[in-house]
């Protein structure tokens, strides 16, 4: 996995190079605000990850769709997700956030322990709220803010350098794989049904937006990037006045009442 | 105890009439209540549920504005036909991609957490809908003479106005910046659409 990424790094850097700079100033603004020098390359590993999405991914979750009922699947769902539990935990903790460790703890203890060892979700029903924690994030509350230019990660989709980062060492650093540091093997399957139900789980959302969009890749790489910096600045505890607007760009005002 | 209930009852009373008392709030409350009632919880076909949504939504929102904005530096270049069509087309292409979602309602409220100014007669409505995680949703308003429309919806974070903008930017980059190609594709787009049939 790790020499394919590099594999592909190279090759994607060595053919395509870096994305021109515009010259127009309005395009230019809009080059700036995509934060994606590396476009060229992030664009060949996202055709890549398309290619593998449609030829393998997508047929293999109709299939698991066909063959499993739904609570099944619901149940494989948060077996895995509980597991996660502690991984969130411990960033939570390096966080320095008691309340969501706090959180994180109910969760894990009600679904281990009330809902047969995370096969239900037995903490929503009792409204114990969601969290999760990542090392991204927590290189964000070290001060890391700035994510860095934004990333396609070949099969793992859009990132940036900080939270490129932070993934590498969220899975070295997933407790629950200590437990199995002698099975190799369980480790790989762990990681990838976490994968493959993270597929799963946005499939609807993929395929709306694959047929709704003119340019998937521009949209993908708005969304998350927008989605990404709204998590980070809920996590540093940014009030909407304090967050950086989410556009650089104002709604015509003035401009537009006089066309009117 | 029984004082206590009675603070209880007495702060709900007193913020639900703050809340029915704000105008914008209001405003954006009667939309969702419609779409609600009259398009995610009724029996009609998909087409049905489609004209309603449309006839609703394209009431509500500045079109003109979202149009100016989405297309950026290329609305100044567009001649004001190449406007109407590329809105034209842009309404229904967009109305018909999120009608393909509307199965994803199961019952979830939604709750209006107040309003906020923003520059200009611009403001904004802060709503949360009831899930766990919970979806912060916030309406980005305009007032005007007639009362208020929508220019921008941001779920999480995400700004749908910018998302089109970013996306179509990047579209006509690719293409000589020809707004009557990007009008084209969505016509495409339009013509080609199928809702989705396999649900969770």
């Amino acid at each position: 996995m790790r020499r394919l990424f590099l594999i592909l790094l190279c090759c994607g850097t060595l053919l395509t190079g870096c994305a021109t700079r515009p010259t127009d100033p309005e395009e230019l603004k809009i080059y700036e605000a995509n934060n994606d020098p590396l476009e060229p390359m992030n664009r060949t590993i996202f055709g890549f990850n398309m290619a593998a999405d449609t030829y393998v991914l997508e047929p293999a979750v109709k299939t698991y769709r066909f063959v499993l009922p739904s609570p099944v699947r619901q149940g494989i769902n948060n077996f895995f997700s509980n597991l996660k539990q502690p991984l969130y935990l411990a960033n939570a903790l390096m966080q320095g956030d008691g309340t969501a460790a706090g959180t994180i703890v109910k969760r894990f203890a009600a679904n281990t322990f009330w809902g047969f060892f995370g096969l239900f979700d037995t903490a929503s029903h009792m409204n114990i709220p969601v969290v999760k924690r990542d090392f991204g994030e927590t290189l964000a509350v070290w001060g890391v803010e700035n994510g860095g230019p934004y990333l396609v990660l070949p099969l793992i989709g859009p990132s940036n350098v900080r939270d490129t980062v932070g993934m590498g060492v969220d899975s070295v650093l997933t407790p629950v794989d200590w437990l199995l540091y002698h099975e190799r093997g369980l480790i790989y399957a762990r990681q990838s049904i976490d994968a493959f139900r993270t597929r799963d789980n946005v499939n609807d959302l993929m395929e709306t937006l694959r047929k709704s969009s003119t340019d998937f890749y521009a949209t993908l790489r708005s969304m998350s990037q927008q989605n990404r910096k709204k998590e980070i600045d809920t996590l540093l505890g940014k009030t909407h006045e304090e967050e950086a607007p989410a556009y650089d760009f104002a709604f015509p005002d003035d401009e537009f009442e006089e066309e009117e | 105890m029984k004082k206590f209930y009675a603070l209880i009852c007495g702060i709900m009373i007193w913020t639900c009439a703050a809340q029915a008392a704000d105008p914008s709030i209001e405003f954006v409350n009667n939309l969702t209540d419609k779409i609600i009632e009259n398009v995610l919880t009724t029996q009609e076909s998909t087409e049905d549920k489609l004209t309603e949504f449309r006839k609703e939504f394209t009431a509500a929102l500045d079109l003109k504005s979202i149009g100016q904005f989405v297309l950026g530096i290329y609305w100044r270049k567009a001649t004001p036909a190449e406007r109407d069509a590329f809105l034209t087309a842009f309404i229904d292409f967009t109305t018909k991609t999120w009608a393909d979602r509307f199965d994803m309602y199961t019952g979830q409220q939604i709750i209006f957490t107040g309003t906020r100014n923003a520059e200009g007669n611009q403001l904004y409505v802060d709503s949360q809908i009831q899930n766990n995680p919970p979806v912060e949703v916030i309406w980005r308003l305009r007032k005007k003479k007639d009362g208020f429309r929508i220019i921008d919806i941001i779920v999480e974070g995400v700004s749908m106005a910018m998302s089109y903008r970013n996306e179509y930017s990047s579209f006509l980059q690719a293409n000589g910046g020809s707004v009557p190609a990007l009008t084209q594709e969505l016509e495409r787009k339009s013509a080609a659409f199928q809702f989705s049939e396999n649900k969770k």
